[in-house]
């Protein structure tokens, strides 16, 4: 394993992905800008984050479990291929991927729509 | 999962995570002329990591072949889940810039004259010769076969291209809806990816099952030996499951000939000659060096290896012993096991790092272990990921994973890891 460094890893990633590799990561730059900006509004606003952050949770979790049980069909196998707690904890990390836009998605919702709540208030 | 094995597995995650290459790679300033013969999965490695280290050198790679073929990927056309389209591609996009490729066939190895001759008639000569011309199907010498059968009357052989595969896809489709007694084994002598044969007997079973057919259909495994896998725990396992799946196992069975109009298979055994009715049979060819390298003298001269025509070279190093500015790489390699992808991509640096340090007046010091790997596909969504050495141990990358264990996380590099890592590696970059 010691043969995986950053480097490997990122050329095979870059080889199995084309160009979908990097709209993964433009995606991920634009969630954690908003996720920052969601954040620095509520903040200005003196909201409390945690009602965003458990609704973001929530989501992620809910998508997380969904998920883990359809990874294996996207690798052409049936939905109960998980045979083991390996494949349950690699189906899961896979599964974080759809969760970290899911989660960050419903965070951002839900922060900006305080803001508006703050704002029709004010 | 124990708690101990998760957490190695975490540290492990965690160390790919934060590994970083702590030397940069050498490199050479010689001007050697470097010539490849082949441009396949050793050949296209090489070439692009010798270009890296060694820029001032003429690298000249010699290959007719146009299409590349990502072989390793054929068990999952020959089992119906990938299409042709997936495993083939364009040598042209992976000859790494700076590096001349002559469009011919080698014709002619004269290691006396440093020398190669294409079939068009070129002469090409050398100060480092790496042969990476893969090896010959031969199909021919089982009397009655015909790559043109693949895919007609019950006739199915993974190994003989993305189309052949496709057509074995349907025959074995056709089988399991029919019926009957499948046959399948494998052939004596050094063959490409060892595990191949045996994927496809458990693809078919898999299949079956999956359809409510296994019942009509009858497997028989026709090992060439008196196992059924060359390292001891797999040899163990598969012949375990073999059992626990109903599939009959014949030891000692060579495939010598086929009547397609009867359907009947003739194998070589201790006691003689034995023919077998079929409906279905998996051939595997024997396999041998190109005629180019069997009519040179670059094979073992005696021994085991040398009938077929694999080229002499040192196990630890691929060179030729004989011809010290010799290589063999791959599946040409007349080394023990290592026929496989996997093997050329711990294969290729060794031998490359060797000739930099050489040729910048270093002692060359790396060593190849006779690392190989085998996806061992037991069904749809699940595999064993087996890697040995020369020595038969096994040798697991990943700490986490039980090579001896149906994991769907093995089929899951098997299906989405190992095209992306077989093509960094044709860059020279895994």
């Amino acid at each position: 394993m010691s043969d995986f460094d950053l480097t490997t890893i990122y050329f095979i990633l870059s080889e199995s992905m084309g160009g979908w590799l990097w709209g993964f990561v433009v995606l991920a730059v634009l969630l954690l800008a908003a996720i920052v900006a969601g954040i620095m509004t509520l903040q200005k606003n003196g909201t409390p984050a945690r009602r965003s952050l458990v609704a973001a949770l929530g989501a992620g979790l809910v998508t997380t479990i969904i998920f883990t049980f359809l990874v294996p069909i996207w690798t052409l196998a049936g939905a109960g291929a998980l045979a083991a707690p390996i494949d349950v904890l690699f189906a899961a990390l896979f599964a974080l991927v759809p969760d970290g836009v899911v989660g960050s998605a419903v965070f951002i919702i839900m922060a900006f729509a305080s803001n508006r709540r703050v704002a029709a208030i004010a | 999962m124990e708690r101990r094995q998760f957490l190695v597995g975490a540290a492990a995650l965690a160390s790919v995570g934060l590994g970083v290459e702590a030397a940069q790679a050498q490199t050479s300033d010689s001007r050697a002329r470097v010539v490849i013969a082949g441009a396949g999965a050793a050949g296209l490695a090489l070439a692009s990591r010798l270009r890296r280290a060694m820029p001032n050198a003429t690298i000249t790679v010699i290959d007719a072949k146009k299409e590349h073929h990502f072989q390793p990927g054929f068990t999952l056309v020959g089992a119906g889940v990938w299409s042709p389209a997936q495993v083939t591609e364009r040598n042209v996009d992976y000859m790494p810039r700076g590096v001349e490729w002559i469009e011919a066939a080698v014709a002619e190895f004269d290691p006396d004259a440093n020398s190669v001759v294409t079939a068009t008639g070129q002469r090409f000569e050398y100060d480092f010769l790496m042969v990476a011309t893969g090896l010959k199907l031969n199909y021919e010498a089982i009397e009655g076969m015909d790559v043109s059968l693949i895919g007609r009357d019950g006739i199915a052989s993974i190994y003989a291209g993305p189309e052949q595969a496709n057509a074995s896809a349907a025959a074995i489709d056709r089988f399991i809806e029919t019926g009957g007694v499948g046959l399948l084994g494998r052939p004596a002598g050094e063959m490409k990816c060892a595990g191949a044969p045996l994927k496809i007997t458990f693809i078919t079973d898999d299949k079956a099952r999956r359809r409510g057919r296994r019942g009509a259909v009858e497997l028989v495994y026709n090992a060439h030996n008196p196992a059924v896998f060359s390292v001891t725990p797999v040899n163990d396992k598969v012949t375990e499951m073999f059992a626990d799946r109903d599939i009959a196992v014949n030891y000692s069975h060579i495939l010598k000939a086929i009547e397609p109009g009867a359907k009947q298979a003739t194998y070589a055994t201790d006691i003689g000659d034995v023919t077998l009715d079929y409906d279905f049979i998996h051939v595997v060819p024997p396999m041998r060096a190109p005629d180019a390298v069997l009519a040179s003298p670059l094979p073992w001269q005696d021994g085991a290896l040398a009938a077929d025509g694999w080229i002499e070279a040192d196990k630890a190093t691929l060179r030729h012993p004989r011809y010290p500015n010799v290589f063999a790489v791959g599946d040409i390699a007349g080394v023990p096991r290592g026929k496989t992808a996997a093997s050329v991509k711990w294969q290729v640096p060794v031998v490359v790092d060797n000739i930099v340090a050489e040729t910048a007046g270093r002692t060359p010091q790396a060593v190849y272990n006779g690392y190989t790997s085998c996806p061992m596909v037991t069904g749809i969504g699940k595999a064993m990921l087996i890697e040995f050495d020369y020595d038969g141990n096994l040798i697991p990358s990943f700490p986490f994973i039980d090579p001896l264990k149906e994991l769907w996380v093995s089929w899951l590099i098997e299906e989405k890891g190992l095209l992306g890592a077989y093509r960094a590696m044709l860059r020279g970059r895994a």
